[in-house]
């Protein structure tokens, strides 16, 4: 198991902790874990002397774990639908074109 | 390890390297097998807690299409990380053994479900649709265009996403069903009214992180420790920077047992403990004098022929005890007249009696700002509460009059330019005959001692579904379309000029309620809604008084409502009077019940207590019932609206299996089957729904709606496609689309800003890049008035938005709620409108007149100012208004079945000596529909307890863990006891009263059974909100278990001859 002098001097040497963990062969939220004695999943509360640790990273270190984190922002089928609705509806476009503003331009 | 390890933990720790046991030597062969669900997981799934309004924040972890294990986020500035019990056993909702997958059928008088596809299913009941909604259609009522159906109705719900809620309320309304309620009508209409009409906007004036900016915190009609558990992390940080934290409840509980001041005070008696409070800050001067002369309507002048509840015995002007209702005329300002941003806003349209014209006035007020004219609201306030005395309030509540004032000293220590208090509700104050007015006296507190707007300071609601505040905002109610806009009142040959002149303000941001309006029918009818046809306002289905779900029941007794539809809510448990609920549904040709698990609204037909006392056969119940499985929150995608106005997107980690479906697929397809069965009528009638624009995008194996594309609706785009970002690009000619116009910029730029899910460690004090809060991603609301009228905050501990003179705008720590580039000392011109008719000094930008009301003229319904009126059922007189008891123009439903408790004054009154009131338990969520069916959850709480003090067991002969009965008016249960000093028997009136408690979750079916608490309540409404008082009622407990069967009528009939109770007992004014 590697020591925490042994993780940190990797991250003092501006690696990550992906390849701090590959280089020394633990997976990377064990590194992290390793480092600052906080789990890289989250778990627990953290006191101000944690948060104040090297190596510690404020937030968004689940992404070390290893996991696929699904939260997209968009939907690729959305943008069509309104184009749609918008193409379908002439007296809207009318009636923005009366008031000087952008139609759905064809 | 090089050799094989021996089988026995000692042999392995004294032959292997860990001599000391702690790790390799102990680990069994299972546990060795174990593999983090971190390392087996393929993806992680952002989601929230699906239970109550907090919103916690969810990580569902998902190996090979199952959810394995579900957690907490810890990036979440809502929770942290955490979640309580019942989030903590959400995957139980994914993978419980309850869950039903398959769509079951009753026939008419069958005595068991069969099996049927969800095709045919689904057909049929588009089918009962068409014949239900065409029996029961009205194009007049009274003389009056309705263009409505009253053959049919829905209820649900606040645990669905907003994308279903809309859908819902878009094709019920195109179908001309107005009877369209959900679970915030039983839980937090009252807010709606209270803070609306107080503030502007019915919704939480803060949000729950922010407590931990509080000096001192008041929770009352609340057990947030118990009910809110994760949101209660912010008191306790407000606790340890010192704050003082007083809990005001009945009932001692974790919330008291934190709070550096418990006062249990007699539940229903709110308003006088409040009103002792507005009394002390008045006689004290206490009150902050600049916040209140600058932002309130202080200085206002009422009318002249406006009389005060004090010198009248106990009501207001304009009181017609014929109607018992209130012609709310005389209340209003001196020279003009103003709407209200929420409640009752067509009061003043020509057709209403008492109507004065067509618009809000538009004169400004008159005001005398040395607060000393005898009609200002500032004299008013004082005469009226000058009688909430220490000693009223020990009379009333029960709370030794020192501890009272220790209470008042708290507050008013706390409150001041340096110092902030914060209230904290939920519903021991809703759910009352005058639930919106204990409401509206907090917010009249809190504007005297100048809290609203203010970090650390505000009101905090506390709802308790996970989107109960969505249902309200994109309202599956009766009395409202998305964005609080009024529901329409059917008056004589109404326009859509007639009802925005009726209902918008003159100035404020509703002055623009026809741009909201136009734009939301946009989105319904397309290309369809024109000028020349008003934009089809006429499509919309009129409501004609109360169409709420207690008038729903009222309907399904008298038989002219046929249909109904639940989504995700159980009212057989969770609404009041259950008794009357399941027979108004015994009453229904059909019944839809949407749900994971069999509930007990779903099977009462066989099982329930009616069939159980022999009052109902199975086989003489002629209701045909169909049961849909429902998808769990982790197997659809949508946005969930918190109690904090937080949108929040959970995705879909897996797709339901076997019937299960989302309420968007249900609902979009109903719609769809619908449209195709009418295609090519020729009956106006079908118009409406035949127009609507029903073409959402669908993927996937189930054809499941894009819930992404309806929430672009909601939001809104222009005639360019492009997604809106504000409600300031609106128009009223039509040239605008927007589902929902305060949630416009949920989608602006084309992101689903609810997705949003920067940690909190990397963000400011209000999270802001979490999630969208409505309006326009403000987290405190009124913010401007956390700065004096020059600009300046207060004081420098509490900054909170500034005018910054060099830039030219509002800036600090949160998104200004004001037009950001309006310069404090900005006078509006004459006859300005809207936003711009609001000075740079008025804070409450929704409200005619821009300032908090602490007087009401218009909106409340029974009455401008709170005033103590006993509950319906209660052991005692009212000591300020004898001969006006209670609120007089409570709505009462005088009939068998609602039998009401006798005056207190009157012998039978001593039938029923004890006050009941209900709570809730951490472990265990509302009517039980979900919980119950959790094997973790019921293991952790069991049993249905009522919970009483020792001088009560003793008095009446009960042994904790032993039965008792419980009996009011209306019904009987049984529980066990639970002997226990946190019930403080009080003294009320020179006499002892006990009060004791029952938690309501319990109901005869899942894996926990229990008697319905909610058999015990009467149908005795709110008149402003609809809402059931369900917190203080009169019940006596008696050893031992109930009788079975028909003994049970016997027994409840037998109370009531002894009460001397009728059907018209306490029905008085």
């Amino acid at each position: 198991m590697p020591t925490r002098e042994q993780v940190r001097s990797q991250i003092e040497a501006g690696v990550g902790y992906e390849e701090a963990g590959r280089r020394l062969g633990v997976p990377a939220g064990q590194a992290y874990l390793i480092a600052t004695g906080v789990p890289a999943d989250g778990s627990g509360s953290l006191t101000p002397e944690q948060l104040a640790r090297p190596g510690f990273i404020r937030g968004g270190v689940q992404e070390l774990l290893g996991v696929a984190h699904h939260n997209p922002s968009e939907h690729p089928l959305v943008e069509g639908f309104v184009r749609a609705r918008v193409e379908a509806d002439e007296p809207m476009r009318a009636a923005a074109r009366a008031r000087g503003v952008p139609d759905h331009a064809r | 390890m090089s050799r094989r390890q021996p089988g026995w933990p000692l042999l392995r720790q004294l032959s292997g390297p860990d001599r000391l046991g702690r790790g390799a030597a102990v680990a069994s062969p299972r546990t060795r097998s174990l593999r983090a669900r971190t390392a087996s997981a393929d993806r992680v799934v952002k989601s929230v807690c699906p239970y109550c309004a907090v919103g916690c924040g969810q990580n569902v972890y998902v190996s090979a299409g199952r959810v394995t294990q579900i957690e907490g986020d810890p990036d979440s500035p809502v929770s942290r990380g955490r979640l309580c019990p019942k989030g903590s056993a959400t995957l139980q909702l994914t993978t419980g053994p309850s869950r039903v997958r398959q769509v079951l059928h009753r026939r008419p008088h069958a005595s068991e479900w069969e099996p049927i596809s969800l095709d045919a299913a689904l057909d049929m009941v588009a089918d009962r649709v068409i014949e239900s909604r065409r029996k029961g259609w009205e194009w007049e009522a009274g003389g009056k265009r309705v263009r409505r159906s009253m053959g049919l109705a829905s209820l649900g719900g606040a645990t669905l996403d907003n994308e279903e809620n809309y859908l819902i309320k878009k094709l019920f309304s195109a179908l001309g069903v107005v009877q369209v309620e959900n679970q915030a009508r039983i839980c937090h209409s009252s807010t709606v009214v209270g803070l609306g009409t107080s503030f502007g906007r019915g919704g939480a004036t803060t949000f729950p992180a922010d407590l931990q900016n509080a000096d001192c915190i008041v929770i009352q009609g609340s057990n947030m420790a118990e009910a809110h558990p994760v949101a209660y992390q912010w008191v306790v940080e407000a606790k340890a920077k010192g704050a003082v934290v007083v809990h005001v409840d009945p009932r001692f509980s974790r919330t008291s047992a934190l709070a550096d001041l418990y006062v249990p005070l007699r539940a229903g008696t709110d308003i006088a403990f409040l009103g002792g409070i507005i009394n002390y800050v008045l006689a004290e001067g206490k009150w902050f004098e600049e916040y209140v002369k600058a932002y309130t309507n202080a200085s206002t002048i009422i009318r002249e022929d406006y009389t005060d509840t004090e010198d009248l015995g106990g009501v207001f002007s304009g009181f017609d005890p014929e109607t018992r209702r209130y012609l709310p005329g005389s209340w209003q300002y001196e020279g003009t007249t103003v709407n209200a941003a929420s409640g009752a806003r067509d009061q003043f349209h020509r057709a209403e009696p008492g109507g004065e014209g067509d618009r809000a006035g538009g004169a400004s007020p008159q005001r005398d700002e040395t607060l000393q004219h005898p009609r200002c609201v500032f004299q008013i306030l004082r005469r009226h509460y000058a009688r909430y005395t220490p000693e009223l309030v020990e009379q009333v509540c029960g709370v030794p009059q020192a501890s009272f004032r220790r209470v008042c000293e708290a507050v008013t220590d706390n409150s001041n330019r340096e110092r902030t208090t914060a209230f904290v509700y939920a519903v021991g104050w809703t759910q009352h005959t005058v639930g919106v007015q204990f409401i509206r006296a907090a917010s009249i507190l809190q504007l005297l001692l100048g809290n609203i707007g203010r970090p650390g300071g505000g009101i905090a609601a506390m709802r308790g579904h996970a989107s109960i505040q969505g249902s309200s905002d994109i309202p599956t109610l009766f009395d409202l379309l998305p964005g609080y806009i009024p529901m329409p009142h059917a008056h004589r040959h109404e326009t859509l000029r007639d009802f925005v002149d009726a209902d918008s303000t003159t100035r404020g941001y509703w002055a623009h309620l026809d741009a909201y309006l136009v734009s939301l029918l946009k989105a319904w009818w397309g290309p369809v809604a024109m000028p020349d046809n008003d934009f089809c306002f006429d499509y919309l289905p009129r409501i004609t008084g109360s169409h709420s779900t207690y008038d729903t029941v009222v309907e399904q007794l008298e038989g002219r409502c046929k249909g109904y539809f639940l989504f995700g809510e159980n009212p057989a448990v969770g609404s009041a009077n259950t008794r009357l609920q399941r027979l108004g549904m015994a009453n229904l040709d059909w019944l839809v019940v949407r749900d994971f698990s069999l509930i007990e609204s779903a099977t009462w037909w066989k099982d329930g207590p009616e069939i159980e006392s022999g009052e109902l056969t199975t086989e003489e119940i002629g209701t045909e019932v169909f049961f849909f499985p429902a998808a769990a929150h982790t197997e659809k995608a949508g946005s969930f609206t918190n109690t904090q106005r937080l949108l929040q997107w959970h995705h879909q980690a897996v797709e339901p299996e076997g019937d299960c479906r989302s309420d968007l697929w249900f609902v979009y397809h109903l719609g769809r089957r619908i449209r195709e069965k009418l295609a090519g009528s020729t009956d106006e009638m079908d118009r409406p729904l035949l127009d609507l624009t029903w073409d959402y995008p669908t993927e996937g194996r189930l054809d499941e709606p894009v819930a992404e594309a309806v929430l672009a609706e909601i939001n809104g785009w222009d005639a360019a496609g492009r997604p809106l970002s504000s409600y300031t690009e609106f128009a009223p000619d039509g040239s605008t689309v927007c589902g929902c116009w305060i949630y416009c910029g949920v989608y602006a730029g084309g992101v689903n800003r609810a997705t949003r899910r920067i940690p909190h460690l990397q963000q400011d004090r209000t999270g802001s890049q979490w999630g969208w809060a409505w309006p326009a991603n403000r987290r405190l609301l009124y913010n401007r008035a956390s700065a004096d009228p020059a600009g300046e905050p207060w004081s420098e501990r509490k900054a909170y938005v500034w005018w910054d003179d060099q830039e030219r705008r509002w800036v600090g720590h949160d998104t200004p709620d004001f037009v950001v580039d309006r310069p404090p000392d900005y006078q509006p011109g004459e006859g300005s409108t809207g936003p711009d008719g609001l000075s740079g000094s008025e804070p409450f930008v929704v409200q005619d007149d821009g300032r908090g009301w602490l007087f009401a003229p218009t909106g409340v319904v029974d009455g401008p100012l709170p005033t103590h009126y006993e509950p319906q059922e209660s052991p005692f007189t009212n000591p300020l208004h004898v001969g006006h008891e209670r609120n007089p123009a409570r709505r009462l439903y005088p009939r068998p079945g609602n039998h009401l408790a006798a005056d207190p004054a009157s012998p039978g009154a001593a039938v029923f000596p004890y006050v009941l009131t209900t709570y809730r338990l951490t472990e265990h969520f509302t009517s039980g529909g979900m919980s119950r069916h959790s094997p973790y959850l019921s293991e952790l709480q069991p049993a249905l307890a009522v919970e009483l003090s020792p001088e009560l067991a003793a008095e009446r002969g009960l042994a904790n863990g032993g039965w008792a009965t419980i009996v009011s008016p209306r019904g009987a249960i049984e529980a066990r006891v639970l002997v226990t000093e946190r019930m403080t028997p009080l003294t009320v009136q020179g006499r002892r009263v006990h009060q004791v408690g029952l938690p309501y979750h319990f109901g005869p079916n899942g894996l926990v059974t229990g008697d319905a608490v909610n058999e015990l309540t009467s149908i005795t409404l709110d008149p402003n909100a609809h809402i059931q008082e369900v917190k203080a009622l009169v019940v006596d407990v008696r050893p031992g278990r109930r009788p079975r069967g028909p003994a049970l009528r016997r027994m409840v009939e037998d109370y009531q001859r002894r009460a001397g109770v009728t059907a018209e007992t306490g029905t008085a004014v």
